[in-house]
């Protein structure tokens, strides 16, 4: 793979002017990582994760002569590979419906994530929250983006994903009020 | 900003930039301390679903990317000059069949071909190149070679091997494939699947103190590398039963 170790911040990169396929392992660097927590999160199983996060590569690859701008580069990757997700969830849903409703300590350990108590109480009240909630407050912490790009993602207004923003926070503090142990450092209503 | 929009706006994005939001929890320590628990929260959830990267998916990413591009080159070459030289391919034809009828008369075709040679030189090469291969419980062997064959073509499925000892994708001289090795009583049998064009037919033959065989499966081609012919044979009669793709 192309060594970019070197390279300059994302941000300034110049996508129009660029190489397809270096544009495409800088894609891959600067993104990947961030992809498959988001993709694990919302498969909730590693080997589908890794089919729809390659499936959406290959996607990006193939369209990739639109991407002009790299900082819109992150958002651009993220559709692509929600609506990929929901193409291939849809398809195969019967095989991962049990694994949706998945949600012991055992789980957490297969999947690589923190199995702490008090982790496993976020997770869950993560999961908790009402679908029209959760995406953007994923989209907010896990995947780094602004309410404007949410809003850009969703196809909603930005006034609408802050209002989803501020019920997801306020379910989740209570759900977590319930919950969770005191030293989350979340601070009661 | 009064004390309730600000915790308001602070529900909705903690790391809001706004001047009054910055201004007011510089001057509200109760409000500063909210905001300060809100941010807790999400970074704790961040924390809580990090996990580490397969450390092979980026290779396989970009491998993807490599494999459809060849294809889209072969697609364009193949299909171009055919319409624009149809006549120039036939007359190339005509002289290709009839120069293979005399090379099979002077006894040319007792050689391995150019595609077999790559093929098998391409694994002994990376055989070579990695003498110690890592032998993996079964469970994470076949879960890994499931995922990398899906990779490939995700209708191409592997039954589970319980002598599947490695699965990886590799370098192996001019290609890349899955390259993997199952225990036999014989001892240990490597094989590959290089994704591209399948050989004609399959090819038995010895090269470089192997015992090996070119098989053409769907999608490209399995290359066995054995040391003795018996686990040569056990090998592919578990693979022929393995391999299989869900259509």
């Amino acid at each position: 793979m192309t060594d970019l170790s070197n390279e300059p911040d994302e941000e300034q990169v110049n996508y129009t002017m660029m190489d397809k396929k270096r544009k495409y392992a800088l894609l891959i660097e600067a993104h990947s990582k961030d992809l498959y927590k988001y993709a694990l999160w919302l498969c909730k199983d590693k080997h589908m994760a890794e089919d729809v996060m390659q499936e959406a590569f290959l996607r990006a690859w193939k369209s990739l002569d639109s991407l002009r701008e790299a900082k819109a580069a992150k958002g651009w990757l993220f559709t692509i590979f929600r609506r990929e997700h929901a193409r291939q969830f849809e398809r195969k849903q019967f095989q991962y419906k049990d694994v949706e409703s998945m949600d012991t300590i055992e789980d957490s350990h297969h999947m690589g994530y923190d199995d702490r108590p008090e982790a496993f109480a976020l997770r869950n009240a993560l999961k908790r929250l009402p679908q029209d909630y959760r995406e953007p407050l994923e989209m907010q912490v896990l995947g780094g983006f602004s309410c404007d790009e949410i809003a850009n993602i969703l196809d909603i207004s930005s006034s609408a994903v802050m209002t989803r923003l501020f019920r997801a926070r306020k379910k989740m503090r209570q759900i977590l009020g319930h919950e969770s142990a005191p030293q989350l450092g979340v601070v009661g209503e | 900003m009064n004390c309730l929009d600000f915790k308001r706006l602070a529900l909705s994005d903690p790391n809001s930039r706004e001047h009054s939001f910055v201004e007011h929890s510089g001057s509200c320590p109760d409000c500063l301390k909210y905001v300060g628990g809100v941010r807790q929260m999400d970074a704790d959830l961040s924390n809580s679903v990090e996990v580490e990267m397969p450390s092979d998916l980026m290779a396989r990413l970009q491998l993807n990317q490599e494999l459809t591009e060849e294809a889209e080159t072969l697609a364009m070459t193949v299909a171009n000059p055919m319409k624009r030289y149809a006549m120039a391919a036939s007359l190339a034809l005509a002289l290709f069949v009839a120069g293979f009828m005399a090379s099979n008369q002077f006894g040319a075709a007792n050689s391995i071909g150019e595609d077999y040679e790559a093929l098998l030189s391409g694994v002994v090469e990376h055989m070579n190149e990695q003498p110690i291969t890592p032998v993996w419980s079964a469970q994470k062997a076949n879960s890994n070679a499931n995922t990398l064959l899906a990779s490939y073509d995700p209708d191409m499925k592997l039954k589970f091997l319980s002598n599947l000892q490695f699965s990886r994708v590799c370098p192996m001289g001019q290609y890349k494939g899955l390259h993997a090795s199952l225990e036999t009583a014989d001892g240990q049998v490597t094989f590959a699947y290089i994704k591209g064009e399948s050989v004609g037919e399959l090819l038995d033959a010895g090269y470089e103190g192997y015992v090996s065989r070119v098989k053409p499966v769907r999608g490209g081609n399995l290359i066995i590398m054995s040391r003795t012919n018996k686990s040569l044979e056990e090998a592919d009669s578990q693979l022929e039963k393995a391999m299989y793709w869900d259509i």
